[in-house]
């Protein structure tokens, strides 16, 4: 069979990439070694009748402006508003953190006037910051080297961009782009519980603590490209996603693993499956993990070494585990009784809570008092339960894909009972209300997803790590020095989340006939 | 005799500096150079502010603060002739670790030895290590031009400034992209995560490392530490780099070469003499008044302390913008380090290779392992002294013998972490002292078994001491955290990084300022080029 582009991995990136390219008239086959689409954004049915809706939580990231590219509001996708966060405390009602400003300054007024007010300057700041932000997430990375005016127009659009901003809020980008997001927040604001729940999002998949230098940079990255969600969560998207790629025709293949891809003459000539199966296309764009596709699913000795070496040097460290949680009644917490919460996040109360849990991984332990991102989508979708039970997903950091002692039942057990004890401090009860309980570490989510080290973004965030350095300089702009290979999976920018860009933005570059030199 | 002048009387002085650090000399010397006529006030009873020697017990001579140097400007050197002036530089060429297991690694200037020596851990590592000193040089060199100049401001739209940064962009842009990225990484790695790239054995990953956190409050896991890592490669002596060394007389010496050939070009220098204010009249610097209540008046007023002292302290938070003074508020100094120096009976020995030998005269570092030190940091995060520091230590008596009596010896040991806010508060180290000098000594006795028993004298610098006696707010040795958002044109304050103030005719010239600390002298000598180019003086 013979196809103009092969797309490796059914998640939204593939989807995303095959929905582009299948619309401007290529043959396209997806292929997904799993049994079904969607990847980390595929429902979970981690117990009979119970559905967890994606590992990934961050779904706020969706960009409208790819959404409108690929037309997926015709397939089926639905914006609805972002929940409000809780940030929970102990013995109090915690800060109800909504996302218009009024109602946050309101309820942040209560604890604190000057953080309210602190905190609606921020957001100002921003607001303005955000569109330019926003256009260096929708576009690929400039090249760090320009070769001739195109590349010097490209690298300086943004540039000019960010100097629009007016000096003013340009220093103060350059000055807290490098900083910690512990400083970065607490040269605002003075509510610990606030500062905590504020820099928590920004470490999200990261090896990184609210104390590494660089944190506010990802803080940034989040904060300006956070938007509306997506009705029906991260499935949803995918299957909005799928429709958009079979309307425009093309072939979506799922129990069909890639167990190599075929080089001839020095280009791509398509893959062999893990069946035996072989398929002839010009070019691949493999979604998957990147560290996988250059080092395993391309032969030794074909790419130049210095690629090699640079994608053996990614680093992919899992820092968090997944939990889900079935429970025969609705989640309550103490300090909110009564209320119907989605989204709410649990630490210890002050950020250096958040830096003890960081503390544990660098010495290969799992946290013993883990930082808990909440998530209880029943409450947005009751029908992924039956009547009157609860789902709950809770992406709990950190957790070391390489464990001291390797990941057994019985350190599995204590994780979990970690997590829970936390849970059940803020939610008395709960325990007794779990009907099925389900953990994922970071070894569990490489074997399930295929993504190196457990890594939720497949290349971990880290400051070189993004832009032109993502995953690696030798592949950041979605083409590879493999002729015909290109990359375009949550590895590649503007990088993981739930975001379908870099997938469209491969298929931009596919067509565009991007090469590497 | 008063040297006061009246108030309002026409000054007596172009220029009069604040502090008789290092820095504060290099910039009088300069002026002085260009026929100002310039006076030194330092508070304490000798010149060289964190650059002295002190005969703390007597007949050892200790260089309290600062140890070793190698980052000196050459075209200081040169410019102010400090050879002739008695500036001499022994050096200090091998590193040596001992390990808890019994295990060292010695490297030092031989190549072909060094090579053996890491091989014996890993041959790879032994192969790739020269080429990475050379990488490091290069990349040293490159960045070079930013810390021999003012820094370039990125955000200003002016002519030369965008013509400036053009040029940087070129010459950078000019090496192709490996280079490009071997830069961005450097900027933005962690100390470990970027040696871990070249290297796979953590017993030299780990006392590589430790270059790149000294004197900040981030472990060397912790991003934009790769770049403090670039900073002690720029050193130089006589043109080779990564060449640190022992002045000869103590750290001490350095500042006494510079004051005589301050004093030799004109400068007066006045120590016991305590600024208690920088008088501030209409927006403007007009002179300083001193603790005795004298008042000396000068065209400007060069303020060589650091800058929340500058401004917070000697001219009043009233006489600033509030906005300036909220972001003079928000410049971390947060000291993480502390001093022991030890007066020795003998020279103690390393079980791990007793004797004397090449180890004893370059630099020991007790960095065994990355977790060792991180869990240092940690220690330190939470407000605590490192149970286990982090020890930098030179033992000056041997390659100078003028420092210690005949058959004795000083051992300087630079400790991190000590932070200077403490759990319990910062004066508690009042009561925390000697337990840290404990943790310190008690730390080293494992390496050197009978190293307690040979101390006659020792002298504890927690980060509080370092405030109360030598005037670093907050015991910051480099007044100043050295992370990126308070390096270039953001140190100490956007907008003001070129060594003028909002304040007018009050300039700063010491290493609160680009590019910042070690004894590298260029803020003393920036500032003082500045100053002659506006014509402020």
């Amino acid at each position: 069979m013979r196809y103009d582009v092969i797309v490796l991995g059914a998640g939204q990136n593939g989807l995303a990439a095959a929905a582009r390219l299948a619309g401007a008239g290529r043959r396209v086959v997806v292929l997904e070694r799993r049994d079904e689409i969607g990847g980390l954004c595929a429902a979970r049915e981690f117990h009979p009748g119970h559905r967890a809706p994606g590992v990934l939580h961050d779904e706020g990231l969706v960009d409208p402006a790819v959404a409108g590219r690929l037309g997926l509001e015709r397939h089926g996708l639905a914006w609805r508003a972002a929940p409000p966060v809780l940030l929970a405390e102990e013995g109090g009602p915690g800060i109800l953190l909504a996302v218009e400003p009024e109602a946050a300054a309101a309820e942040l007024g209560r604890r604190s006037p000057a953080d309210a007010a602190a905190l609606g300057e921020l957001r100002a700041w921003l607001a303005r910051l955000a569109p330019a932000v926003r256009r260096l997430l929708a576009e690929p990375p400039p090249k760090l080297a320009p070769a001739g005016w195109g590349d010097l127009w490209r690298l300086a659009r943004p540039a000019l961009a960010l100097r629009r901003l007016g000096r003013a809020d340009l220093t103060e980008l350059l000055r807290v782009a490098p900083m910690c997001v512990a400083d970065f927040l607490n040269e605002r604001f003075a509510t610990a519980l606030l500062v905590e729940g504020l820099a928590a999002p920004a470490l999200s998949g990261t090896w990184a603590g609210p104390w590494s230098a660089g944190t506010t940079t990802f803080w940034l990255l989040a904060e300006c490209a956070a938007g509306r969600f997506v009705e029906g969560g991260p499935p949803a998207l995918a299957a909005a996603l799928a429709r958009a790629a079979q309307a425009a025709g093309a072939e979506i293949r799922t129990g069909a693993g890639v167990a190599r891809i075929r080089v001839e003459g020095g280009r791509v000539a398509g893959v062999v499956l893990a069946s035996g199966e072989a398929l002839d296309a010009p070019v691949v764009v493999a979604t998957c993990d990147p560290k996988r596709t250059l080092l395993e699913l391309v032969a030794p000795g074909v790419l130049p070494l210095g690629v090699e070496e640079e994608a053996r040097r990614i680093r992919s460290r899992g820092t968090a585990a997944t939990i889900h949680l079935a429970l025969d009644g609705p989640l309550e917490l103490a300090g909110r009784p009564g209320e119907r919460l989605e989204a709410i996040r649990i630490g210890g109360g002050h950020v250096d809570d958040l830096e003890r849990a960081f503390d544990a991984i660098k010495y290969r332990a799992a946290s013993s008092s883990p930082h808990l991102e909440v998530r209880v989508p029943t409450v947005a979708d009751p029908a992924l339960a039956p009547a009157g039970h609860e789902v709950v997903s809770i992406l709990a950091s950190f957790a070391p894909y390489e464990l001291a002692g390797g990941w057994t039942e019985a350190a599995r057990a204590r994780f979990l009972d970690s997590a829970l004890a936390r849970l059940e401090r803020h939610a008395p009860g709960v325990r007794s209300r779990i009907v099925a309980a389900e953990l994922l570490v970071p070894p569990d989510l490489e074997a399930a997803f295929g993504a190196t080290g457990g890594q939720l973004h497949q290349v971990e965030p880290a400051l070189d790590q993004l832009f032109a350095l993502r995953p690696c300089p030798g592949a950041a702009r979605y083409a590879t020095a493999l002729a015909g290979l290109f990359l375009g999976g949550a590895g590649s920018h503007p990088g993981g989340g739930v975001r379908p860009t870099p997938g469209l933005l491969a298929a931009d570059a596919v067509l565009a006939g991007s090469t590497r030199p | 005799m008063s040297a006061a002048t009246a108030p309002g009387a026409r000054s007596r002085y172009d220029a009069v500096v604040v502090g008789a650090g290092h820095n504060g000399l290099v910039c009088a010397a300069y002026l002085a150079r260009a026929g100002r006529k310039v006076l030194v006030l330092e508070r304490r009873h000798l010149v060289g502010g964190a650059t002295i020697t002190e005969e703390i017990h007597p007949g050892f001579r200790f260089s309290c603060c600062s140890y070793v140097v190698s980052l000196l400007r050459p075209w200081i050197i040169r410019d102010l002739e400090l050879p002739r002036h008695g500036y001499e530089v022994l050096p200090l060429d091998s590193t040596f670790t001992p390990f808890p297991d019994g295990r060292y690694l010695l490297r030092d200037a031989d190549p072909e030895r060094t090579r053996r020596a890491i091989a014996a851990f890993s041959p790879r590592d032994a192969e790739v290590y020269k080429q990475f000193g050379q990488r490091m040089a290069e990349l040293g060199r490159l960045v070079k031009p930013l810390v021999d100049g003012v820094a370039p401001d990125p955000t200003s739209l002016r002519p030369s400034e965008l013509a400036r940064l053009a040029r940087l962009g070129r010459g950078l842009a000019g090496r192709g992209e490996e280079w490009l990225v071997g830069l961005v990484k450097m900027m933005t790695m962690s100390a470990v995560d970027f040696l871990a790239e070249w290297f796979e054995c953590e017993e030299l990953i780990a006392p590589m490392s430790v270059s790149g956190i000294i004197g900040t409050f981030l472990g060397v896991r912790s991003p934009g530490t790769a770049y403090v890592l670039l900073h002690h490669y720029m050193g130089e002596i006589d043109g080779s780099y990564r060449a640190w060394g022992l002045p000869r007389g103590g750290t001490g010496a350095v500042a006494e070469a510079i004051a005589s050939s301050a004093r030799a070009l004109g400068v007066e220098i006045r120590t016991g003499a305590p600024v208690a204010r920088i008088q501030v009249t209409g927006g403007r610097a007009t002179g300083v008044v001193l603790e005795n209540g004298d008042e000396i008046g000068a065209r400007v007023v060069v303020s060589g302390a650091d800058p929340h002292r500058t401004f917070l302290g000697l001219v009043g938070a009233e006489h600033l913008e509030p906005d300036f003074a909220r972001q003079v508020r928000r410049f971390k100094m947060r000291g993480s380090s502390g001093k022991v120096n030890l007066a020795l009976d003998g020279l103690p020995e390393f079980a791990c290779l007793p004797g004397r030998g090449a180890h004893l005269t370059g630099d020991i570092t007790i960095a065994p392992s990355v977790e060792y030190l991180e869990r240092a940091y940690d220690d330190a995060k939470y407000g605590d002294f490192s149970r286990r520091p982090f020890l930098d230590i030179v033992i000056p008596s041997l390659t100078d013998p003028t420092v210690a009596p005949p058959g004795r010896h000083v051992m300087s040991i630079f400790v991190q972490y000590a932070p200077y806010h403490l759990k319990s508060g910062a004066a508690d180290w009042e009561h925390q002292r000697e337990a840290f000098g404990d943790a310190v000594t008690g730390t080293l006795e494992e390496y050197m078994p009978g190293l307690e028993r040979r101390i006659l004298h020792r002298q504890v610098l927690s980060p509080w001491d370092l405030e109360r006696i030598y005037g670093l707010t907050e015991g910051n040795i480099f007044h100043g955290e050295l992370s990126l958002e308070q390096l270039a044109f953001l140190r100490p304050v956007a907008g003001w990084s070129r060594y003028r103030t909002p304040v007018r005719d009050l300039w700063m010239c010491a290493s609160g300022t680009h590019p910042g600390g070690g004894i590298m002298g260029a803020p003393g000598a920036l500032c003082a080029r500045a100053l002659l180019a506006a014509r402020a003086v």
